[in-house]
């Protein structure tokens, strides 16, 4: 039998070799093992002992289990903070090496573009309002002041299905449809959605195509309220140093009429290729809505107008991400596609 | 239309003003200057051809010249073999920018020195012509060619359909006057010119059928003219607006057409019948041979100029050849009339000839016009062409014009453009632009339009003239005030409730695509989807005669666009309407029902097919959970497109929503696609009428219990309808069950399968004891042997 010392100064010799915490897992049991661990086994006769021996062994084999315990410990924190200061070699990988693929898909762009226009105007408290496709020719047309021979109606070429049923031209028709279930003013309404003229498909334009257009009625709107509207809304979406600008036109459906013009992102302004030397970008059409309209649309325009203005989704989109041919976003190409 | 910048000096003082100033102020003003061309020719001599060789060594055809530049002589090569010796002709010297943005560089052409260009009409922008050098019949050698061509410029206009009056020079010269505020130089309406005896009107006999379609006839007679060349000055400004210059008397309505905007046609007198002027609608049959040289068919809908017995113009579109005038013409009747709009439109339309007089037509011109055009050509053609005009025109003239008095409150300027403009301005404006401004007791403006501006009818009308005078840009932007207790609560869209579900997809390798609703109606019909289909009567072309009914075979179209594009995995959706009609029911507006479809590609075995399809399927379990919806169950069903075997109809409490499976083999052969493609196609709006904000549940405060169940059934029974009777047995301390496998095989009889489920068992009050689950499960057990004669693997 050997004595606590003994035991002792075996055990730290053994643990000071040690190289791993598996070996020192090891001597753990071997001294301080429950069982038939050396401390253990030491204490197995201490029965047989008088009482004073009994209780100097008891004490000194504390000791021992004590001292060898804080040597394992002490150990393990070494080895553990050694493996923690080697780790940049022992675990180095070649994080240059590129992760698998995510098979990740995407929103198409139109979506994108659209989300954004909606979630710009829906921050001014306008809701958005969906309507047919396949519309009457009264809605599409008549309700809007655009009467049968009216000298305008070659602007909106329709494909027809009856000589009253055809597919919409614009999204105006859902203005009409807006003013007519809303009833009572203020209206703030977006209509986003496809429309249909018999354009042959060229780079420019399609037979069909997405829209937004905005109408707010409500009392005493102004020419400025509606430039005002235009403006936060085109800053909001391209940045605040793009300029807005309304320029006189003609719409049957509105009065004063105007198209609006976005500065060009690449040359500010100044003139450039992109922008044929204008400074200037059509983005789309607006003005004030023509009291008949809103007659049509059962409001009373001696008590309230309204601004009305609506532009190409796909033109947007074009404008803020380069594209060149306006086919690619309905092509369905997954190259194109994945681009956004 | 193309508008000549020297000829509006004509009208309006442009002295100090560029091409690109009132380019820009007619920008503003409403009148779209499309381009603006600057043909400088500062920078082109003219010089005298003393010699023309053919280059003798060259392969092509080129004639080498010696010119004349005054005090030099340089030996120039062209192409075309029209510089005969003796002719002037405009020399661009090496360093010179041609007006077409050529630079003329010294070359050396197979031996020969060439030291500079002769320069065709098209290289000087004076005309379309580039088929010769041009001619030029007078000028020095060495001078620039601009003591005999001043330089110009040319603006392209874009003029809205609702201003007619501006689609001539003199009606864009009055908005600059308005717009530069300067003095109009000449009266709209010139003076009358005729004396000679007898009246016009006792030479020919005019009569109007149709007062409907043609409100004014005015019929001039002219006589003695000599038909020859126009003016070069004339010739230049045609050229200059793209109009090909024919003889001296045509040149002239061409020009009267440009500048007024009011077409006119001159016949010869000599070849009228009666002589006599009718304007009737054409006899079913009846032909005219036109100035085009086509012979026509005309319609009764169509309006002609008819003399005593055959049509000789076709109104308001184009004049008949036999009647035209030609070198011979002595005597002229000059037409200046007023024809409906719509109807010439129409007729332009039937005969598919739109022509310049034609679209101006369309446009509604006021009746008014016709005078003052007369007029104008009538003194032009006294002056150039020497004619003799007659006093007492034939002027018929059945729907007089009539004036429209507009009565505003002035306070409505600065309402609707949310900015105050001075009244002494605003009414200044309007003067400049013509308008009788006169000021009533009551403060209001009775306000009356030129007899030209047809378009302005209404206060507002008026708002927007003073506003572009006034410029919009003075108009500060401002966001309108809310002052209102009503209102109507945020709500999203159908379409951007759905974007939950794009986000799942998207997340599951699915890109979203915009296909065209426009599709093959044949395709269709190919594809037994047709029944509800509606067709488009006057389509583009085949391959988009109908609306879609399904949005599946778009995206079979994609994954074939795809697949040639060297793509082999394909995983696409869309978000669309549509379009559904009642068969029967064809002149209804359809039902549109807006839907969610995707499709994805997978390998060509069977197995492949059955793995495929129950991966999309969880991608739809994922949508309709992501749509915050009940989950959905499965039947087994057919439907067109998909495959008989593997096909489900997918339903939602109760109400079926559409389908999700393999698609048929016949549908992925149409396209040609190889391998197998699965796809769904479901209708969203009960979706989302099914969604509900998801309550918070107390989350379980004790452990659950799985237990495995290896069910062996016969082949035909199915685990949707296991599922059903495992829900059905189970205590209500099953809180979940799911099938994860599928066996055959070992220990599974031929003509049976074995079909695992993980069941979990929980309570909310205790932690569940062995012999309670136990219990569960046998009563299970008893109800699947009951109802499937179902035995169980251990």
């Amino acid at each position: 039998m050997s004595d606590p010392s003994a035991i002792t100064s075996q055990a730290l010799s053994a643990i000071g070799a040690t190289q791993s915490p598996e070996q020192l897992d090891r001597i753990e049991i071997e001294y301080l093992g429950r069982k038939s661990g050396q401390i253990s086994k030491l204490l197995d006769g201490i029965g047989k002992l008088a009482p004073e021996h009994r209780a100097a062994l008891g004490k000194a084999a504390n000791e021992a289990k004590q001292a060898i315990q804080e040597a394992l410990d002490a150990k393990r924190r070494e080895l553990e903070s050694a493996r923690l200061a080697d780790l940049a070699e022992t675990e180095a990988i070649d994080v240059t090496f590129p992760g698998p693929p995510l098979a990740q898909g995407h929103i198409h762009v139109l979506t994108q573009v659209q989300r954004q226009i909606e979630t710009v105007l829906e921050s001014l408290g306008y809701q958005v309002e969906l309507g047919p496709e396949v519309e009457t020719e009264w809605y599409n047309f008549e309700a809007l002041n655009i009467g049968p021979g009216h000298p305008a109606r070659e602007n909106w070429d329709s494909f027809y299905f009856s000589p009253h049923l055809l597919l919409r031209a614009h999204t105006s028709p859902v203005q009409i449809r807006a003013m007519q279930r809303i009833k009572e003013p203020p209206i703030y309404i977006i209509t986003p959605g496809r429309c249909y003229r018999r354009d042959a498909p060229e780079a420019t334009r399609l037979p069909y195509f997405s829209q937004v257009e905005g109408l707010a009625v409500d009392k005493g709107l102004t020419v400025g309220d509606m430039k005002g509207t235009l403006l936060y809304m085109i800053q909001s979406l391209y940045g605040r140093e793009r300029k807005v600008r309304v320029r006189p036109s003609y719409f049957p459906f509105t009065e004063p009429s105007f198209e609006f013009d976005v500065t060009c992102g690449i040359c500010n302004g100044v003139g450039c290729k992109a922008c044929r030397h204008k400074g200037w970008l059509e983005v789309g059409g607006c003005g004030m809505v023509h009291p008949q309209v809103l007659r049509n649309g059962g409001i009373d325009p001696a008590q309230w107008n309204g601004y009305a203005w609506g532009f190409g989704i796909e033109r947007m989109a074009m404008l803020k991400h380069d594209v060149d041919d306006i086919r690619l976003f309905y092509e369905s190409d997954l190259r194109f596609l994945e681009q956004f | 239309m193309l508008i000549s910048y020297e000829w509006l000096g004509d009208f309006v003082d442009l002295e100090g003003v560029t091409p690109q100033t009132a380019a820009d102020v007619l920008t503003r003003l409403g009148i779209e200057i499309e381009s603006l061309t600057m043909v400088d020719l500062s920078q082109i001599v003219i010089g005298k051809v003393l010699e023309q060789v053919k280059h003798p060594k060259s392969r092509a055809d080129l004639w080498v010249h010696q010119v004349d530049l005054g005090e030099r002589t340089e030996q120039i090569i062209a192409g075309a073999p029209n510089a005969v010796p003796g002719s002037l002709v405009p020399v661009a010297l090496p360093g010179t920018t041609v007006p077409n943005g050529k630079l003329v560089k010294d070359m050396n052409i197979a031996g020969y020195q060439a030291r500079g260009m002769l320069c065709s009409a098209a290289e000087l922008l004076l005309g379309e012509d580039h088929s010769g050098i041009l001619i030029l019949d007078r000028g020095h050698p060495g001078e620039p060619l601009t003591t005999v061509i001043p330089s110009h410029a040319v603006m392209q206009a874009e003029i809205t359909s609702n201003r007619p009056d501006e689609v001539g020079h003199l009606g864009i010269a009055r908005e600059l006057e308005a717009g530069l505020d300067r003095p109009m130089k000449r009266d709209f309406m010139p003076a009358f010119t005729g004396t000679a005896s007898p009246p016009g009107r006792e030479l020919v006999d005019v009569s109007i059928d149709e007062p409907e379609l043609c409100s004014r006839y005015i019929g001039g007679v002219i006589k003695g003219v000599r038909v020859g060349p126009s003016p070069d000055w004339m010739q230049r400004r045609l050229r200059a607006c793209g109009v090909r210059p024919i003889n001296n008397i045509v040149d002239i309505t061409n020009y009267v057409l440009l500048e007024y905007a009011q077409p006119l046609h001159a016949f010869d007198l000599a070849k009228l019948r009666g002589p006599e002027i009718r304007v009737r609608r054409a006899r079913a049959g009846e032909r005219i041979l036109a100035l085009d040289g086509i012979d026509r068919e005309l319609t009764a809908e169509m309006l002609v100029i008819a003399d005593s017995d055959r049509p000789v113009a076709i109104a308001g579109v184009i004049g008949g050849e036999e009647t035209a005038v030609s070198d011979q013409t002595i005597d002229i009747l000059l037409e200046s009339a007023n024809f409906n709009g719509p109807s010439v439109r129409q007729t332009a339309r039937a005969l598919g000839l739109r022509t310049e007089a034609s679209a101006r037509f369309e446009r509604a011109l006021p009746p008014e016009l016709a005078l003052a055009g007369a007029r104008r050509a009538a003194s032009l053609i006294a002056e150039i062409a020497g004619g003799i005009v007659h006093r007492d025109w034939a002027d018929v003239y059945p729907r007089p014009q009539q004036p429209v008095r507009i009565d505003m409150r002035p306070g409505l300027i600065d309402d609707v453009l949310g900015t105050h403009v001075p009244l002494e301005e605003a009414e200044s404006i309007l003067k400049r632009l013509n308008f009788h401004v006169k000021a009533d007791g009551g403060g209001n403006w009775d306000v009356l339009p030129p007899v030209f501006r047809l378009d302005v009818t209404i206060p507002e009308d008026l708002v927007e003239e003073v506003g572009r005078v006034y410029g919009y840009d003075r108009v500060p932007p401002t966001l309108p005030g809310r002052r209102h207790e009503k209102w109507t609560p945020a709500a999203p869209s159908i379409d951007r409730r759905v974007d939950s579900a794009r986000d799942v997809l998207t997340g599951a390798g699915f890109t979203e695509t915009w296909n065209p609703a426009l599709v093959s109606g044949r395709q269709l019909e190919t594809l037994h989807i047709s029944a509800h289909a509606m067709r488009v009567s006057n389509a583009l072309s085949d391959d988009m005669d109908s609306l879609r009914t399904s949005i599946l075979p778009s995206l079979v179209d994609v994954v074939a666009l795809n697949r040639d594009r060297g793509r082999v995995d394909v995983r696409v959706f869309e978000v669309a309407k549509v379009f559904l009609v009642d068969v029967g029911e064809k002149d209804a507006q359809p039902e549109e029902p807006m839907r969610l479809a995707a499709v994805a590609t997978a390998g060509a075995s069977p197995d492949e097919g059955r793995v495929a399809f129950y991966a999309l399927k969880a991608v739809l379990d994922g949508c309709i959970a992501g749509l915050s919806a009940p989950a959905t169950v499965y039947d087994r069903a057919s439907a067109q497109l998909f495959h008989p075997g593997r096909c489900a109809a997918v339903v939602l409490e109760g109400r079926q929503l559409g389908y999700v499976g393999e698609l048929h083999p016949t549908v992925s052969a149409s396209a040609k696609v190889e391998g197998r493609l699965v796809g769904f196609e479901i209708d969203l709006e009960p979706v989302l009428a099914a969604a509900r904000a998801p309550h918070a549940q107390p989350l379980p405060r004790f452990p659950a219990v799985e237990r495995d169940l290896a069910v062996v059934v016969e082949e035909h029974v199915a685990a949707g309808a296991l599922l059903a009777v495992i829900k059905e047995s189970g205590s209500d301390q099953l809180e979940h069950v799911r099938a994860f496998d599928e066996y055959r095989g070992a220990q599974v009889p031929d003509g049976y399968k074995s079909v695992a489920f993980t069941l979990t068992f929980r309570s909310p009050e205790r932690t569940l004891t062995d012999a309670e689950v136990d219990k569960a499960m046998s009563e299970i057990k008893l109800g699947l042997e009951k109802r499937h004669g179902a035995r169980f693997r251990e």
